[in-house]
């Protein structure tokens, strides 16, 4: 298991254009602070203005300033994806981890409701329960990190099944290392490559979900979401300002999930070696 | 040793039972009075005071919570999903009314997605690193990092809008007295951007599965010798090769199902396409639990039901599988 990641997007030119376009998007929403012009909530009366040196992007119906909310989207967006996924990857890990070493009864029953999530559509369930309790951002997080550990754990359990049998874990065990120990100081290290390739996987559903539920009016109303932007924009389209106010929220959402595809792709063949001599592109 | 339909029965009925749980849970959690947290507000005060002394009885809510589950799984069973106070029906029946127009859309989907996925594949992985294949490649990867429902706004934009070569909305045109051929006709209209976008938007998972296992299975013996006994190129790659890439596919069909019936939900809405979707935004926007919580049902029941016909499809096409785990 020793492929170093860096090597991967050497040679991958997808991989490449993915950590580009990602590393904008992060620095766009980490500078939207001084790059706004304007407070994303701030209506005014200036409705449905065209593009101008005041307004890049124009206004959208209560006459906020769509730059502003283009960029405070990317904002929601990564921080939704960032600790949605932070938060699935270390469920797989802790859940799939202690099946994979426990084994029994515990692991027979604790996968077959692993298998069980996997199937259920996640995104029908959230807008169920986003139904009930109006999630605000901390609470969606939790929400969609709990809909989306079940196939990191999966994979961690297959993969962690395979490495106990390994003879430095077996040493480590024989000297009477234990549970835990083994846990994060050999195996977890180990599985690096894949809890990345795990974690990218994660950021893309939950930023897909988190425009998704906004889209469908789901959440708090003041956070400023891609997903909410569009929906607005579709609405006002016949008046053709879509050019301004739907696409370009539309593309930032498309780039964004677009990014970690190829990062995903890229570092795909580390779980899985057999494809690591295909080259691709 | 457990075939794999044996092996996966318990697993649909785990799910099934967690489905049924949140739809239990989830109302009963809410403060206050259960009629009013399974309903909304909005909803009891539209209730004549008989309706609300139905529900009470037939969902036992005045018994204690073990008693409430076991009278609430059995209603479920005999099909009894709750009342929409909104269209004021039968949750079941009104859910049923929108249903073909889902499965319509989701059906017609699946079969292209997963065909031209399929296709896609084969040829693609078949001339691995060459110019079609790495122009196909890229090509679906960049169209799946597309949404599906920012791809139906593209669609409905361009064919709708500006090219007005396609109905911007609907399933049918309303009052339009067609019927036979022509209404057939109609319904194939309405039914080409919604399709569409949910097929650009899934075609690639398909393709990028099959592609790679297309690239380890021409790499067989076998294939070998189909090509050394000097079978045409086609045969191989489609009755040699491509039957063995297809299997991964037939596999993964009930959790594809389940990605683009989500997808649905969205695309209907932005097409006003009268299905399930648009029914939850409808009762999201009316806080119609009782729709809410029957839609996840249904649709999770839609895709058990698909992933073990799957199962079944599997063991069919490859007897190995039958004794894999």
């Amino acid at each position: 298991m020793h492929i170093s990641i860096r090597g991967q997007f050497r040679t991958n030119r997808f991989g490449q254009a993915g950590v580009v376009i990602l590393l904008i998007m992060a620095a766009l929403a980490l500078l939207s602070p001084v790059l706004a012009v304007d407070d994303p909530n701030h209506q005014t009366h200036e409705a449905f203005e065209p593009p101008s040196l005041a307004h890049i992007l124009g206004t959208n119906h209560v006459g906020q300033d769509n730059w502003s909310r283009l960029l405070h989207g990317a904002r929601t967006s990564l921080l939704v994806g960032f600790f949605a996924a932070s938060a699935a990857t270390l469920i797989g890990l802790i859940v799939g981890g202690s099946c994979a070493l426990r084994g029994g009864i515990y692991d027979a029953v604790v996968m077959r409701f692993v298998d069980a999530l996997l199937i259920i559509p996640a995104v029908i369930v959230l807008i169920l329960v986003a139904a009930y309790v109006n999630p605000r951002l901390p609470l969606l997080i939790v929400l969609i990190s709990l809909l989306s550990w079940s196939g990191g754990a999966r994979i961690v359990r297959a993969q962690t099944l395979s490495l106990k049998e390994r003879s430095h874990i077996a040493a480590a065990r024989t000297f009477g290392g234990h549970g835990w120990y083994v846990m994060h100081r050999h195996i977890v290290p180990d599985l690096g490559p894949i809890l990345v390739v795990e974690f990218i996987h994660s950021f893309r559903r939950a930023v897909f979900m988190e425009a998704g539920l906004a889209f469908l009016g789901i959440g708090d109303p003041t956070t400023v979401s891609w997903g909410s932007i569009m929906k607005n924009a579709v609405d006002y389209s016949y008046m053709g300002v879509w050019g301004w106010w739907l696409v370009p929220a539309g593309l930032a959402l498309s780039l964004t999930i677009l990014s970690l595809t190829f990062i995903g792709h890229t570092l795909e063949p580390m779980m899985e070696p057999r494809l690591m001599e295909e080259a691709v592109a | 040793m457990k075939t794999l339909i044996q092996r996966n029965i318990p697993t649909y009925l785990v799910a099934l039972l967690v489905i049924v749980s949140i739809n239990f849970v989830l109302p009963r959690m809410m403060p206050g009075d259960p009629l009013m947290a399974i309903y909304g507000e909005e909803a009891l005060v539209a209730m004549t005071p008989e309706l609300k002394a139905f529900l009470l009885r037939s969902f036992a809510l005045d018994r204690p919570l073990w008693q409430q589950f076991l009278v609430y799984l059995g209603q479920t069973f005999q099909g009894n999903l709750g009342f929409s106070y909104y269209h004021s029906a039968p949750t079941f029946e009104v859910i049923l009314g929108r249903l073909p127009w889902t499965l319509l859309l989701v059906g017609t989907a699946l079969i292209l997605s997963t065909g031209l996925g399929v296709i896609l594949g084969i040829e693609s992985g078949w001339r691995r690193g060459r110019s079609l294949d790495r122009t196909i490649l890229s090509g679906l990867m960049a169209l799946s990092g597309f949404p599906d429902f920012f791809l139906a706004m593209v669609l409905l934009l361009v064919f709708g809008v500006f090219l007005k070569l396609l109905p911007l909305s609907g399933s049918l045109t309303p009052y339009s007295g067609l019927s036979g051929f022509a209404l057939a006709l109609d319904v194939l209209r309405h039914l080409i951007l919604p399709v569409s976008a949910l097929t650009l938007g899934h075609v690639a998972g398909n393709y990028l599965l099959t592609r790679s296992t297309m690239v380890t299975v021409i790499k067989e013996p076998f294939v070998r010798v189909a090509r050394a006994k000097g079978l045409p190129d086609r045969i191989v790659q489609y009755r040699h090769a491509g039957r063995n890439a297809l299997l991964p596919v037939v596999t993964r069909t009930g959790i594809w199902l389940g990605r683009i019936v989500t997808g649905t939900l969205f695309v209907e809405v932005i097409f006003a396409y009268p299905g399930l979707g648009s029914l939850t935004y409808q009762a999201l926007l009316t806080r119609d639990y009782a729709v809410l919580q029957g839609v996840l049902l249904l649709v999770a029941v839609l895709v058990l039901v698909a992933n073990f016909c799957a199962d079944l499809a599997c063991a069919r096409m490859d007897p190995r599988i039958q004794h894999a785990y």
